[in-house]
């Protein structure tokens, strides 16, 4: 453990007061680590591991390492040390079942995303250039984000059911019920519901970065504002469109909670075929097979996004 | 004129005539969409028949009531607190070291760093799950509690990061310098300089990942056996199994949480850096 990282502990839970404390203990305590510094100032090396060193070891042995870990396991038959084998991917890979599920959910995360760009574009580009309240604004879209995912969904349990919120509604208006819960239907809104928050936010980003000038320049040139918009708008803009859609694509890819809650039976999504492996079948290492085909996904749409140009570090806002 | 600008011409005509009305018709929709079902869940809380009746017959405090007296929901919200509250001192702690040292130091694996310190955002959370309780409960047989913790660190690292490395990157190292060549040394330096400076930055950072651990819910479904439930596990059980409509004031606990500390982390850094997930 380090001097500088022990100390945001402590100004974090005194309240950052700027001014020392100075009783005695204090001052012995200063005095030792005076004594450190002066030690860390001659190694530069040792400095920057004493501080680099934990988070990096933390994430590279309880984050990177388990990843590893699965991969192994998905070698593995029935249990983990079980015999090596590479049946858990060719019962996976030979199962029209499993195949369905997988094109099912590459189906709904190609639809989901195409919703949530294009609302979710559009509302970025209402809220940057024809919004004065623009904090307001990006405060009232991004607080839902930060509630519980599950919560989210019982709403739309609550909206979607028959004879629920929706349908009332519906009812009161004189128009027939729908009953929308437990249908595809049902899936798209609730991960629209989910990810347009996360969405607009590298859509706002890089149409804030987006000089105004140009789009001035285009209409003296005489386009139009949806020529200008095509020509213009969102070429400029299109690495902050290819993070957002990297943002929703995977996620929805790997997602079990909105189609166990919102799908039903006809909606099984790959997510769900892995929590089922955990959670009742305990088959360990077929999950983790099945992770690592979730993950093969995930990695080429990274690649393919880093080759359009979208930033792969770009998890928000650094899209300019 | 092309026939293209031909025949798109009405439609410029019209997207320039009524641009503006469409962007407050785009921003007043999509505001509904995301507020309703929360006013929703809100009002049906209060909603004397339970989960189905809408419009409620009557207005009512009895769920309230009724949550406070179960014990079983006050222990998941306790349960939540225990992994949540050490998860996020960690986490703040870990997330400074990451940002003072990529902010200060160029190191072979600096990039490395920032990278490991992003993943965890993007691996599909099921994935990481399921490495994490193969991992920890599997080869290094881990206790629960502790997969747990380490869980939520790794889930809120990548947070906390991105709100407390722009604060430390656009700090004026001038001061320290001020500081240096005043006579004190590095630690003195730091404390009385630089952490008052960055320390809007890392608190937010701070409350962000506490309202992302208290939310936790994928890896904690994974990594945790069949002990006590946090409160999205319990949640999560009631919705499946069980639903009462207590749930409903459940949902407005979450919310309550979110928006207090979401504002709050607003209050003392930008909102553009919270809005980054």
């Amino acid at each position: 453990m380090t001097e500088p990282s022990r100390s945001d502990d402590g100004g974090a839970g005194s309240g950052g007061d700027p001014e020392p404390v100075t009783d005695g203990g204090s001052a012995a305590v200063d005095g030792r680590v005076s004594d450190l510094t002066a030690f860390l100032r001659e190694r530069p090396r040792l400095r920057t591991l004493s501080i680099a060193g934990p988070p990096y070891g933390i994430l590279v042995f309880f984050f990177a390492i388990p990843l590893l870990a699965m991969l192994v396991v998905s070698f593995q038959a029935d249990q983990i040390g079980g015999a090596w084998t590479l049946g858990n991917y060719v019962d996976f890979l030979t199962s029209d079942t499993y195949l369905t599920v997988v094109w099912r959910t590459f189906l709904i995360s190609v639809q989901v995303t195409a919703i949530v760009a294009a609302v979710g574009y559009a509302l970025a580009y209402s809220i940057v250039r024809f919004s004065r309240r623009t904090t307001l604004l990006l405060l009232l879209v991004i607080l839902p984000f930060w509630t519980s995912y599950i919560i989210r969904m019982y709403a739309w349990i609550n909206i979607l059911q028959s004879d629920g919120v929706l349908d009332s509604i519906l009812n009161l208006v004189g128009l027939p019920a729908v009953g929308l819960l437990y249908t595809k239907t049902a899936v798209l809104i609730g991960f629209t519901y989910v990810w347009l928050p996360l969405a607009v936010l590298p859509f706002y980003a890089s149409l804030t970065n987006l000089d105004g000038d140009l789009i001035e320049a285009s209409k003296d040139l005489g386009a139009g504002p949806i020529r200008t918009f095509l020509s213009v708008t969102l070429p400029m803009t299109i690495n902050g469109v290819i993070t957002g859609i990297v943002l929703v694509f995977i996620p929805t890819f790997g997602s079990f909670i909105t189609p166990r809650l919102l799908g039903g039976t006809n909606n099984v999504m790959i997510g769900m075929v892995i929590e089922n492996q955990f959670k009742s079948a305990f088959n360990w290492p077929f999950g983790a097979a099945i992770g690592m085909v979730i993950s093969v996904v995930v990695v080429a749409l990274l690649l393919l996004a880093t080759r359009f140009g979208g930033g792969l570090f770009g998890a928000g806002g650094e899209t300019s | 004129m092309s026939v293209i600008d031909r025949v798109t011409a009405p439609f410029e005509r019209f997207t320039q005539t009524h641009a503006s009305r469409m962007a407050t018709a785009v921003i007043v929709g999509v505001l509904a969409f995301l507020w309703l079902p929360i006013g929703v869940l809100v009002f049906m809380s209060f909603a004397d028949g339970g989960v189905l009746s809408f419009p409620p017959d009557e207005l009512t405090l009895r769920w309230y009531r009724v949550f406070l007296a179960n014990d079983a929901a006050l222990d998941a919200i306790v349960t939540t607190l225990t992994i949540s509250v050490p998860a996020t001192g960690i986490t703040v702690t870990l997330a400074t070291m990451i940002a003072y040292a990529v902010d200060r130091y160029v190191f072979p694996g600096r990039s490395w760093l920032q990278l490991l310190a992003t993943l965890p955002i993007i691996v599909p959370l099921v994935v990481t799950g399921v490495a994490m309780v193969l991992f920890f409960n599997g080869t290094l047989g881990l206790p629960d509690y502790v997969s747990v913790v380490i869980a939520h660190v790794i889930r809120t690292i990548p947070f906390a990061t991105l709100v407390i490395l722009p604060t430390f990157m656009s700090f004026d190292r001038g001061l320290e310098e001020a500081s240096k060549d005043l006579g004190a040394d590095e630690f003195e330096t730091f404390r009385q300089v630089t952490l008052p400076n960055v320390f809007p930055g890392v608190v937010a950072g701070g409350l962000l990942a506490f309202t992302l651990s208290f939310n936790e819910f994928v890896y904690t479904y994974f990594v945790k056996g069949s002990g006590d439930p946090t409160l999205p596990v319990y949640i999560w059980n009631q919705i499946r199994y069980n639903v009462t409509p207590e749930v409903n004031v459940i949902s407005v606990v979450f919310l309550a949480v979110a928006v207090t500390m979401v504002l709050a982390a607003v209050s003392l850094t930008r909102v553009e850096l919270i809005a980054r997930r």
